[in-house]
């Protein structure tokens, strides 16, 4: 062969090979869709998705669901999944049921790249830490088909919306304590010495601390000042009626702690699982309405981003919300299905009495992380004690 | 013994005896090393992402140096207190007589206890001498001994103590008991052929043989109290300041929190552990060379 | 010959016991009271009823068997290479292994997943390697222990008699190991194995953010809400621990052959 005929055949035989290794490494072709392809990461609402069909139909194809920090009997979470495996054949990963808002979020941090099940699909978190999910690119924004209707915190773009909410109740172990405190100036009484203590470390639990808060604004603060709070639960302290110490079910029920404060669900789902064993009476305090929403989000780095749609979706319809209500809690579509007549009365019954969450004092965002940072910063010196050289 | 070998083949043994601590190494590198720098690298950012010494320098504020404090003097009272009666009860084991079934018992049972802690353990001090516990209302309705009128309270550092020295104690009898038996009879004939009293074989023969033993299981008794966590938490609500408690609320509790000031806590933990190693170390060194 | 009776040993045994039988009478009581006034079995039988008790329990079983045969495999032949060659390495060895102590679980358990949920490691994506990572984490909790434990067997050894002893009767590395220093080892390597079993059974962050059936998180399963089940299944778990724990002492005794030094 002539010098240009070799060189010639190498060209072609390069390009056929070139060709070939272009298409191999080409992404397997997908069945070519009637519409454009979606890109399920980032689709925003049910629409873009070609309709809830398509999200459905894309949903089990991912088989998989992976959710965090639900505890099966917080809110009724349990029923929720059993009812969404059962309804759509998705298989649910429950990754640490009792994760905290902050484990959350460094649960989608440490799994970016890694898809595997310990990265959370959908997470539901406190209000105060939406802002930052947001900021930090953690979740993306999805609208669910009853946006609208959703009352409470509710992100303009749709990162992140109320899912459900409570006010902060008085839980008392009746068995124990006899003249029930109907209100927060009750507590400092002489017949409550030792027998009241906070669920939480108010420096670490979300709940905790906005016990202090509320108390704050039932002893004349506001919702920029949590200093009379703190000074609350001093005198408590010096008073002898509060226990350093997290009560805990178990110690509520044993009567070591038979006064604690805690979202009326938890309480309300305590005093159904206890059922007499200890009597529980649940207070609503009179002079402070404080309620407290939980924010519903979808992760950024899903590994199943249309199951967690999905799920979004069915969290937010009819038949989630009621599963919410008897767990509880009130959902945050709660007065638009009310409204249309949607709530049956036996679910009704389990919500608080009517205004009880519409009226109730909810600190913005902004104020709340001030009030955590300044409970954060000054619990020791309200509450603290120090280890003397000698025990 | 090995210095006295000929100083020629010293670098190639230097080598090879370098390859024998290869593996572990290899693993505290990949598993305990790496993850934990990937972490402490946020020591050097704040909470917005910029580069900054100014965690370290935080660390000198009075809530968290009080909190190093607290737990500096908890892990040390528990560590001596659970050595010390921890030795009683490993001495006891050895020595006792004891019938063969309860000394496996209690020693599967120090298993079990030394790795007790957070909500249950103190759950089961609560149920058992809180005011409402069943020995409280035991001493108060049979013997009629209210503890609680009297001023004892669980909730306070005694009781904390208390709660440490349930899996303090057991670890220092898992790890004293071997020792104990290794004590070889030859020696404490040898000291009674000599006319040495049981007090004085402990006190010139037994003890300083077991004194590098006994502070370097003293040291991880304090390293095991002063990285308790759920403990303390559980039993106090988080009222006493604990260098432990405070990072967790850096990291784990608040979108406020400055994780590089939690991680430049924890530094601040590991340099004081290191402390006290070098110090054991020392210490060890000298008993050796006393030894001799 | 008859054993006397050492009084002393027999007051600190029982002043002992109750220290530490009565806290656990205390949630054993409560655990009782499921039905109002009267002693029943009933949150027993609520625990019993939940078919994945047992399957956690059994989960982490293995785990803990298989940790602690890789935590003695790693830490013994390092811990006799530092006795024997490098006791100078000894200071800075102790540190890496009480780290663990001082670097809070969660921080480690937080590292260990980004440092191996990313490429190019990525170990969280299938089971088996997950359990790799996860059998690792637990290594390296027990580290501290295991090697004191360890450490302190070798140091009542006259280690370097017996390595040049077995050497010069051609025992090369492995065998000198296995058939010389492992038997000598026998109670510091039992308590090793006491301490890792129990922390393992017990062991809650690591396997919860790992997603692992183990059996801590199942106990945390129970609820929040619930309170007598969760002393009930204290109980239960100190039981099972103490009888695995039982049978590995029996176990680790029954194969007696190396003749006591003594």
């Amino acid at each position: 062969m002539s010098v240009t005929k070799q060189l010639f055949v190498r060209m072609v035989a390069s390009l056929i090979l070139a060709a070939t290794i272009l298409a191999a490494c080409a992404p397997a072709a997908t069945p070519a869709p009637t519409a454009a392809p979606v890109d399920w990461k980032t689709v925003k609402s049910a629409q873009e998705a070609g309709g809830l069909e398509a999200l459905i139909a894309q949903a089990k194809v991912e088989g998989n669901l992976h959710v965090i920090a639900l505890p099966r009997d917080w809110c009724n979470y349990g029923e929720m999944i059993d009812t969404f495996k059962a309804k759509y054949g998705i298989n649910v990963v429950e990754i640490n049921p009792e994760a905290g808002s902050a484990d959350e979020l460094e649960a989608i941090r440490a799994n970016k790249e890694s898809g595997g099940p310990q990265a959370p699909d959908v997470i539901d978190i406190g209000v105060a830490f939406g802002p930052t999910a947001k900021e930090e690119g953690l979740i993306t924004p999805y609208k669910v088909k009853k946006f609208d209707t959703i009352s409470g915190v509710k992100d303009a773009e749709g990162y992140y919306y109320a899912d459900y909410g409570g006010v902060l109740v008085f839980q008392v172990n009746t068995d124990v304590v006899k003249e029930v405190p109907q209100d927060w100036s009750d507590l400092l009484g002489e017949n409550y010495k030792g027998q009241i203590a906070i669920a939480g470390d108010p420096r670490a639990s979300n709940q905790a601390a906005q016990t202090v808060f509320s108390a704050a604004i039932a002893n004349g603060g506001s919702l920029d000042n949590v200093d009379p709070g703190l000074q609350f639960f001093k005198e408590l302290a010096a008073n002898g009626n509060l226990l350093p110490v997290i009560a805990t079910s178990g110690t509520f029920a044993k009567g070591e702690t038979p006064i604690t404060f805690a979202w009326n669900y938890l309480a309300l789902a305590a005093k159904e699982s206890l059922a007499g064993n200890p009597n529980v009476e649940i207070v609503y305090p009179k002079s402070v309405n404080w309620g407290g929403w939980y924010l519903q989000a979808v992760s950024a780095y899903a590994p199943n981003p249309a199951a967690a749609r999905l799920w979004q979706e069915f969290l937010y319809s009819d038949e989630g919300q009621k599963i919410w209500m008897k767990g509880f809690c009130v959902p945050a579509r709660f007065g638009d299905m009310n409204a249309a007549g949607a709530v049956p009365a036996d679910l009704l019954a389990k919500m608080p009495a009517k205004g009880v969450m519409e009226n109730a004092i909810i600190p913005g965002v902004d104020q709340l992380a001030a009030a955590r940072e300044k409970i954060k910063n000054e619990w020791d010196n309200v509450v603290g004690l120090d280890i003397q050289a000698a025990p | 013994m090995t210095e006295s070998l000929a100083p020629a083949r010293s670098s190639q043994k230097l080598a090879l005896n370098w390859l024998g601590l290869l593996p572990f190494f290899l693993f505290a590198l990949a598993f305990i090393i790496f993850p934990s720098l990937t972490l402490f690298s946020g020591s050097l950012f704040d909470a917005q992402g910029n580069l900054t010494f100014t965690n370290f320098l935080q660390l000198n504020t009075p809530l968290i140096v009080d909190a190093y404090q607290n737990s500096i003097m908890l892990s040390l009272q528990t560590a001596l207190g659970g050595a010390f009666f921890g030795f009683l009860l490993g001495y006891a084991v050895v020595y006792g007589n004891l019938p063969r079934w309860l000394r496996t018992a209690i020693m599967t049972f120090c298993g079990l206890a030394a790795n007790f802690g957070g909500v249950p353990l103190a759950f089961s001090i609560i149920a058992t001498v809180g005011r409402t516990g069943f020995l409280t209302a035991f001493l108060r309705d049979q013997l009629g001994f209210d503890i609680y009128a009297l001023g004892f309270s669980i909730y306070n550092p005694t009781g904390l103590f208390m709660a440490y020295m349930y899996f303090q104690l057991p670890l220092m009898v898992l790890i004293i008991v071997p020792a104990l038996e290794s004590l070889r009879r030859e020696w404490r004939e040898a000291a009674e052929s000599l006319g040495a009293t049981n007090w004085q074989y402990w006190q010139y023969v037994a003890l300083p043989i077991l004194t590098p033993t006994l502070l370097g299981t003293t040291i991880l008794l304090f390293g095991s109290a002063f990285g308790a966590y759920a403990t303390a938490q559980a039993l106090t609500g988080g009222t006493l300041p604990l260098i432990t408690l405070v990072i967790g609320t850096q990291i784990r509790g608040d979108v406020l929190g400055n994780p590089g000031l939690g991680y430049a806590m924890v530094l601040g933990m590991v340099v004081i552990m290191a402390a006290c190693i070098a110090a054991y170390s020392s210490l060890q060194r000298q008993a050796e060379r006393w030894l001799r | 010959m008859p054993k006397r009776i050492n009084v002393f040993a027999w007051f600190i045994v029982i002043l002992g016991a109750l220290f530490f039988l009565l806290p656990i009478y205390g949630t054993l009581d409560f655990s009782l009271r499921a039905r109002k006034g009267e002693l029943s079995l009933l949150a027993y039988e609520r625990v019993f009823s939940d078919p994945l008790f047992l399957q956690a329990f059994f989960f982490s079983v293995q785990k803990a068997l298989l940790t602690i045969g890789f935590s003695l495999l790693l830490i013994v032949p390092t811990a006799y290479w530092v006795n024997w060659r490098l006791p100078r390495w000894r200071p800075v060895v102790e540190l890496v292994t009480l780290m663990p102590f001082v670097i809070p679980a969660v921080v480690l358990v937080f590292g260990l997943i980004r440092t191996f949920s990313r490429p190019p490691f990525v170990m969280t994506r299938s089971t088996f390697t997950t359990d790799i990572l996860l059998i690792a984490g637990y290594m390296v909790l027990t580290m501290p222990y295991v090697y004191r434990a360890v450490d302190t067997g070798l140091r009542a050894l006259d280690v370097r008699t017996l390595t040049e002893a077995a050497q010069s009767l051609g025992a090369n590395g492995p065998t000198i190991l296995w058939r010389v220093i492992f038997p000598n080892l026998r109670g510091a390597i039992l308590s090793g194995a006491l301490i890792t079993f129990a922390t393992v059974i017990g062991e809650l962050i690591l396997a919860s953010f790992l997603v692992r059936p183990a059996f801590g998180p199942y106990m945390e399963s129970m609820g929040q809400n619930k309170a007598y089940e969760p002393a009930a299944l204290g109980i239960l778990s100190y039981a099972l621990t103490w009888a695995s724990l039982a049978l590995i002492d029996v176990f680790a005794r029954g194969n007696k052959q190396v003749a006591s030094i003594r």
